[in-house]
C-alpha cells in the first residue's frame, strides 16, 4: 500500500464514484465519495465490484470494510449506484450526507418546500403530456421516483444493516470534533459546504418570495377566474392555440432548474488535510457571481466569504466539479482577476511563475453525453495551466492510434483545446487504457 | 341606456358604407359620429394612477369600430386569448355587446368600476393595441397597413400568461405574452402597463415591417429592436391628449421635469429593479459607452433612445422659443406630431437586414429632407448634431450630409422599368432588379429574393400628403464556412451573411432613398463597383468578428440546446439554429423586458442538473 494517498476515480460516464485510500493505521482509511451516473447502472455495479476487490477485509473473510461514505447531494449522477445489493458484503463505518438531504433540517424548510412544490408542478406537467426536449426531460427526471430508492438506501437500509446512523454534515464540521469525529492521526476532514443556513445562503429571499407569489396567484386565478368550459378559444385555430401553449414560459421548468441549481450548491465540499497536502472534493458546487447577503448564492462564493481560512490557500488536488461544466469551476474568462470568482481560482490553483511547475493535480469524471457542452474544453485547458498531471490528448490519442477528430462533437467542443494540456479526463483515459478507472497518487509533503 | 350617436342609429348596411368611407373623415368627425367608441383604460399603469389621479384613467380613449368586433376582444388584427400557463385555465373573454357598442362582463360594461376583473384587463390591453396600430399605420407614421412577421393577420395577445417578471413578443407563436408578479398587496399585471404594452408591440411592428432583422447576429440590431420598442412607448403616450394635458400641468413646458415620459415602465421598473424606471430616455450615453461592451441589447439601445429623446426635447423647446405665442401644450403637441414623422417614417427607408444605429440616423435625416425640404429653422442640422455628438454618426458623415445634395438619387438604370409595372407585383420587381444588377451592385450569380414591396401614403406637416412612396426590399445570402476553433460550437458550420437593399421610389419612379448591405463578390470593375465590394468585405469581417464575440462572451445559444426556451433565465441574447444545412442567427426568440447584463460569461446558459 505504501505511504501514498490514492484517489481512484471510476469511469462511470457522467457521474461521480471516487474512492480515496488514506495511509492511516495498519490498513488505511477508506472513503467512497458518491456513487452515481447518468449512464447505465451496470457501470456502477462494475465500479463497486472493482472497489470491493481493493478494500481491506471486514469482520469476516468474505466481507470488506469501507470506513466512510460521503454523499455530496441527491442528484442521480451522484447517488444512483447506492443499491443495497451492491454493498451487501461491504461493511460501512460511517455515512455522511449533505445537510441539504435532511428533510428535517430547520434552516432548509423553504428549500425543501421549493423542491416539493416543483415536484408537484412537474408531476402535473408530466400528466399534461407536453412534448419536451432532452434538456427538459433530463431536468424533469430529477423528480422521478428513481432517486427515492437510493435516498432510502442511504438513510435507512444501509445504516440499519451496519448499525450506524447517517450524519448530515454542513460547513464548519471537521473530523476532529463531534458529531463527525474520526480516529485519524495524520488526517483532518473539513466540511466547507453547504452552510447550515441553507435557506439563507442558497435559496435567497427572492426565490422564496417568487414561489409564494406563484402560489398566491394560482389560487387567485383558480378561485376567481371564470373559466371557459371548453378550455378552447374560439378566436384562434386549435393549431395556433397549441403552438401558443408550447411557447409560453414554463414556471415548473424554471423552478425545476432553480431547484436543481440549489441542489448542486448543497453539495458537500470536502477538504482533506493530510501530511501537509490539501485535497478538495467539490461535488457539483456551482458559482453564481459576487456574493450577496440573503440572495441566491453559489457554493463557491459562499465558501469564499465564509470559509476563506480553509479555502483560500493553494491546494494539491481538485476533483473538478460538475463533470467539467463551466458552472462549477470558479472561472469567468470575460472578467479580470479582480472578479471575486476568478480570485477563488487564483487562490486555490494559482498560475505558476515562469519556469515553475504547478503544485496541484486534478481529475474530471465526465463524458460528452447527454450534454454536448459538458465538459467545457476551454475550462479544462485553463485548469491545464494550473495543475501538473496533464495530458495533451491530441498527441496521446494519436499515439494510441485514435483519430481525435472522431470524438463526439469534435469541431464544436474539442478542437480549440485538444492540443493543449488538460487535467486527466475519465472519458478520454478510457480510450487510452480502458481499465475502468483513473488513479492519482499523492505523496506526503 | 347610453345616448346613441349617428353611427349607432344606422342599419347594418349603412354602417358598413359609413365605415368604408371613413378615410374621408377626420378624427373629430369619427368621434362625433360614434364611429370611434370611447373606452376607459389606464393611462399609464395602476401604480402611476394611484399616485397621481391626473395620470389615472383615460375616460375618453377612442377606438374605431370595425365590422368584425367580437368577444375576446377580437378585431381584424388582434385576438385576445386569456390563457394562463400556470393554471391551464382559459379565462372567459370580454363579451362584445353589438347593440350597445361596448364590451361587458356579466352584462356590465367594462370600465374603471370593474378594473379588477380579468375581462377589464383584456379590454385594456386590446384598446391600447388598437390605438398603437393606428399610430404606426397613420400617415404621420408609415402610411400603410402593417403586416405581421408571421403567417396570419391576427396577433394573439395573452394578458395573463402566467407568473413572471416578464412580457414579450414571440413570432413563433404569433403572440404578445404578458405575465404578472408581486405579493397580494402589490400585484403587477404587465398587461395594464401602457409602456410595456407599447414596448412589446413595437417589437411586433418592427418584426412585421423588417422580418429579417430578427435573423441577425448583431447586438446592435438587437438593440435597435429595443430602441424602436422604447421610443414607440414614449411617442404613443405623448400623443395621448389626457396624458399630455397632465404633463403640461406638471412641467409647465420644462422638459427636465418630464420624468413620467422618459421613465419607461414606471411600475415594472420600481417593483423589479428597485428604481423608478427600467430605462431612462433622458440620458447622455454615447456609442463609446456601449460599443464592444458585454451588455444587453436593452442597455445598448439607450444611446439611440437618448438621441431621439434629445431631438424631441430640442424641437419642443425650439417651438416654444421661436414663437412665444405657442403655449407649452401647443409646443408639446406640435413636437410630438413632428416627432412621429421624424422617428417612424424613416423605418421604411431602412435596409432589410442588419440595421445599425448609423443606418437609422441617416434614414432619419433623409426622411427629414423629403418631408421638410425647406427647413428654415435647420432642424436637419439640429438632428445631425445630436447624432454626431452621440457618436452615432462620424464627423465625416456630417460633412457628407452637409454637402449639396440631390433631391433624387442619381441612379441611371440600365433597363428602364415603368414604376407602375415595377410595383405591380414582387415578380415584376424582381425583373427590374435582375435587369439592373450591375447598377444596383447585385452579384450576377446570386438568386435574389424580393423581401417586400409596398406603397405608402405618408404625411408631411399639417396632414399635407407627400408623394406616394413605393418601397422595394431585396435580399440575398452569402454562405461562409466557419473553420477555426475560436468559433467554438459553431466551428465547422456554414453560416449566412444576409445582403440586400431597400429602394424607395416616388410615384414617378424617382429614387428617393437607397440603403444597401453589400456582399463580397465581384460586381464589376468600375470604381463604384469596386468600392461596393470593398464595403462588402468589410461587412464580412465585422460579421465574423461579431460571431467570435458572441461565442467568446457567452451570448450565443444553440437552438437544439435551447429547447428549454421556456425557462426565462436561460434565454441567450442570440440563438443559432440549423436551417437547410446552415446556421441561421436569431435574436432572442423571446424579446423580454429584462435588462439584466449577465456577468457569468460562458457559464450563463449551462443547465444545472
Amino acid at each position: 500500500m505504501g505511504d501514498k494517498l490514492l484517489i481512484r476515480t471510476f469511469d462511470v460516464e457522467v457521474g461521480d464514484c471516487i474512492y480515496i485510500r488514506i495511509p492511516e493505521g495498519p490498513d488505511g482509511f477508506h472513503i467512497l465519495i458518491d456513487c452515481g451516473s447518468k449512464g447505465r447502472i451496470a457501470l456502477l455495479q462494475r465500479a463497486i465490484k472493482q472497489l470491493r476487490s481493493i478494500l481491506p477485509r471486514g469482520s469476516s473473510r468474505n466481507r470488506r470494510r469501507l470506513d466512510l461514505i460521503i454523499v455530496t447531494h441527491r442528484h442521480a449522477d451522484h447517488i444512483k449506484g447506492f443499491d443495497p445489493d451492491f454493498f451487501k458484503t461491504i461493511e460501512i463505518g460511517n455515512i455522511w450526507l449533505s445537510a441539504g438531504m435532511n428533510a428535517e433540517h430547520p434552516q432548509a424548510e423553504r428549500t425543501f418546500a421549493l423542491h416539493d412544490n416543483v415536484r408537484g408542478m412537474v408531476q402535473d406537467m408530466v400528466h399534461q403530456n407536453i412534448a419536451l426536449g432532452p434538456v427538459e426531460e433530463d431536468l424533469l427526471s430529477l423528480y422521478g421516483i428513481g432517486n427515492d430508492g437510493a435516498v432510502e438506501a442511504l438513510k435507512e437500509i444501509m445504516p440499519n444493516r451496519n448499525n450506524i446512523q447517517p450524519t448530515y454534515v454542513h460547513a464548519g464540521m471537521s473530523s476532529k470534533d463531534d458529531p463527525i469525529k474520526l480516529s485519524l492521526k495524520d488526517t483532518v476532514l473539513h466540511i466547507l459546504a453547504p452552510e447550515e443556513d441553507i435557506d439563507g445562503f442558497y435559496l435567497g429571499k427572492e426565490a422564496d418570495e417568487s414561489l409564494r407569489q406563484l402560489e398566491e396567484f394560482s389560487t387567485l386565478f383558480a378561485d376567481t377566474a371564470t373559466t371557459d368550459p371548453n378550455n378552447q378559444p374560439t378566436n384562434v385555430s386549435l393549431a395556433d392555440f397549441q403552438k401558443l401553449q408550447s411557447r409560453m414560459l414554463s414556471n415548473p421548468l424554471a423552478f425545476a432548474e432553480s431547484d436543481s441549481s440549489i441542489q448542486n450548491n448543497l453539495s458537500v465540499v470536502l477538504l482533506i488535510e493530510w501530511k501537509g497536502r490539501r485535497l478538495l472534493f467539490v461535488g457539483d458546487a456551482e458559482w453564481e457571481g459576487v456574493f450577496k447577503e440573503e440572495k441566491h448564492n453559489g457554493s463557491w462564493e459562499t465558501m469564499w466569504n465564509r470559509r476563506r481560512d480553509l479555502l483560500g490557500q493553494p491546494i494539491d488536488f481538485l476533483k473538478v466539479g460538475h463533470h467539467g461544466s463551466k458552472n462549477s469551476s470558479p472561472w469567468n474568462p470575460n472578467k479580470d482577476e479582480t472578479y471575486e470568482v476568478n480570485q477563488i481560482l487564483d487562490a486555490i490553483l494559482p498560475l505558476p511563475a515562469d519556469g515553475e511547475q504547478p503544485r496541484a493535480q486534478a481529475i474530471v469524471s465526465t463524458m460528452r453525453k447527454p450534454y454536448k457542452s459538458i465538459p467545457s474544453a476551454t475550462l479544462l485547458a485553463e485548469l491545464g495551466r494550473r495543475v501538473y498531471n496533464v495530458r495533451n490528448y491530441k498527441q496521446a490519442l494519436e499515439a494510441a492510434g485514435y483519430d481525435p477528430t472522431e470524438l463526439p462533437h469534435f469541431n464544436q467542443y474539442e478542437a480549440h483545446s485538444i492540443d493543449q494540456p488538460q487535467p486527466l479526463r475519465t472519458d478520454l483515459e478510457r480510450i487510452l487504457d480502458g481499465q475502468g478507472f483513473v488513479d492519482i497518487e499523492i505523496d506526503p509533503l | 341606456m347610453k345616448e346613441e350617436k349617428t353611427f349607432q342609429k344606422l342599419n347594418k348596411e349603412q354602417r358598413f358604407n359609413f365605415y368604408g368611407a371613413s378615410h374621408f373623415l377626420n378624427n373629430q368627425n369619427e368621434k362625433d359620429s360614434g364611429l370611434q367608441i370611447p373606452f376607459e383604460v389606464y393611462l399609464q399603469d395602476p401604480m402611476v394612477a394611484s399616485e397621481d389621479i391626473g395620470f389615472g384613467f383615460d375616460e375618453k380613449f377612442y377606438v374605431r369600430w370595425e365590422p368584425g368586433l367580437s368577444d375576446g376582444p377580437t378585431s381584424a388584427r388582434f385576438a385576445i386569448v386569456d390563457y394562463n400557463s400556470d393554471t391551464g385555465q382559459l379565462m372567459a373573454p370580454a363579451h362584445w355587446n353589438a347593440k350597445e357598442f361596448e364590451f361587458t362582463k356579466d352584462g356590465q360594461p367594462l370600465n374603471a368600476n370593474n378594473s379588477d376583473s380579468f375581462q377589464f384587463h383584456q379590454l385594456n390591453v386590446w384598446a391600447l393595441l388598437q390605438n398603437a396600430l393606428n399610430f404606426f399605420e397613420h400617415g404621420n407614421g408609415l402610411g400603410r397597413p402593417i403586416p405581421w412577421g408571421f403567417e396570419g393577420n391576427r396577433l394573439i395577445v395573452v394578458p395573463h400568461a402566467g407568473y413572471g417578471k416578464n412580457a414579450f413578443y414571440d413570432r413563433e407563436s404569433k403572440s404578445l405574452q404578458f405575465y404578472y408578479f408581486g405579493p397580494s398587496s402589490n400585484r403587477v399585471y404587465t398587461c395594464l402597463s401602457a409602456d410595456i404594452i407599447h414596448h412589446e408591440f413595437g417589437h411586433a411592428v418592427l418584426d412585421g415591417i423588417r422580418p429579417y432583422f430578427i435573423e441577425s447576429s448583431s447586438l446592435e440590431t438587437a438593440a435597435f429592436h429595443e430602441f424602436v420598442a422604447d421610443f414607440t412607448a414614449i411617442l404613443i403616450i405623448l400623443r395621448n391628449n389626457t396624458f399630455r394635458k397632465r404633463l403640461v400641468e406638471l412641467t409647465k413646458g420644462d422638459w427636465s421635469k418630464a420624468k413620467q415620459l422618459s421613465f419607461i415602465a414606471e411600475e415594472f421598473g420600481r417593483r423589479v429593479k428597485d428604481r423608478p424606471y427600467l430605462r431612462s430616455a433622458d440620458n447622455k450615453l454615447r456609442m463609446r459607452n456601449v460599443r464592444g461592451k458585454i451588455i444587453s441589447p436593452h442597455n445598448y439601445s439607450q444611446v439611440m433612445t437618448g438621441a431621439m429623446y434629445s431631438i424631441l426635447r430640442k424641437i419642443s423647446e425650439a417651438y416654444m422659443g421661436e414663437n412665444s405665442k405657442l403655449s407649452a401644450s401647443q409646443s408639446y403637441y406640435l413636437a410630438v406630431d413632428r416627432m412621429q414623422r421624424t422617428a417612424i417614417q424613416p423605418l421604411d427607408l431602412l435596409p432589410p437586414v442588419d440595421v445599425t444605429f448609423r443606418d437609422y440616423a441617416l434614414a432619419v435625416l433623409r426622411a427629414e429632407e423629403l418631408s421638410h425640404p425647406k427647413d428654415p429653422n435647420n432642424y436637419f442640422g439640429l438632428m445631425l448634431d445630436v447624432f454626431v455628438q452621440r457618436g452615432i454618426l462620424s464627423r465625416r458623415d456630417k460633412r457628407e450630409q452637409l454637402e449639396s445634395r440631390y433631391l433624387y438619387y442619381p441612379v441611371r438604370m440600365q433597363v428602364f422599368h415603368d414604376i407602375d409595372r415595377l410595383s405591380s407585383s414582387r415578380a415584376a420587381a424582381y425583373r427590374f432588379l435582375d435587369d439592373n444588377r450591375e447598377v444596383l451592385f447585385i452579384p450576377r450569380n446570386r438568386d435574389i429574393v424580393v423581401a417586400d414591396l409596398y406603397r405608402a401614403k405618408k404625411y408631411a406637416r399639417q396632414r399635407r400628403r407627400l408623394p406616394d412612396q413605393i418601397i422595394l426590399e431585396y435580399i440575398w445570402r452569402e454562405d461562409l464556412q466557419l473553420d477555426d476553433p475560436k468559433y467554438g460550437q459553431l466551428n465547422g458550420t456554414t453560416v449566412s451573411m444576409l445582403c440586400g437593399g431597400t429602394l424607395v421610389f416616388d410615384q414617378n419612379g424617382n429614387v428617393l432613398s437607397w440603403f444597401r448591405k453589400p456582399g463580397t463578390e465581384s460586381i464589376g470593375t468600375r470604381k463604384a463597383q469596386k468600392a461596393e465590394q470593398r464595403a462588402g468585405k468589410a461587412r464580412q469581417k465585422s460579421f465574423l468578428k461579431e460571431i467570435y464575440g458572441l461565442v467568446r462572451n457567452g451570448q450565443l445559444g444553440l437552438a437544439d440546446e435551447q429547447r428549454a426556451a421556456s425557462i426565462a433565465r436561460r434565454l441567450p441574447t442570440i440563438t443559432a439554429r440549423e436551417v437547410d444545412g446552415r446556421m441561421q442567427f436569431h435574436l432572442s426568440p423571446h424579446i423580454n423586458l429584462s435588462d439584466t447584463d449577465h456577468d457569468k460569461g460562458e457559464r450563463q446558459w449551462e443547465i444545472s442538473s
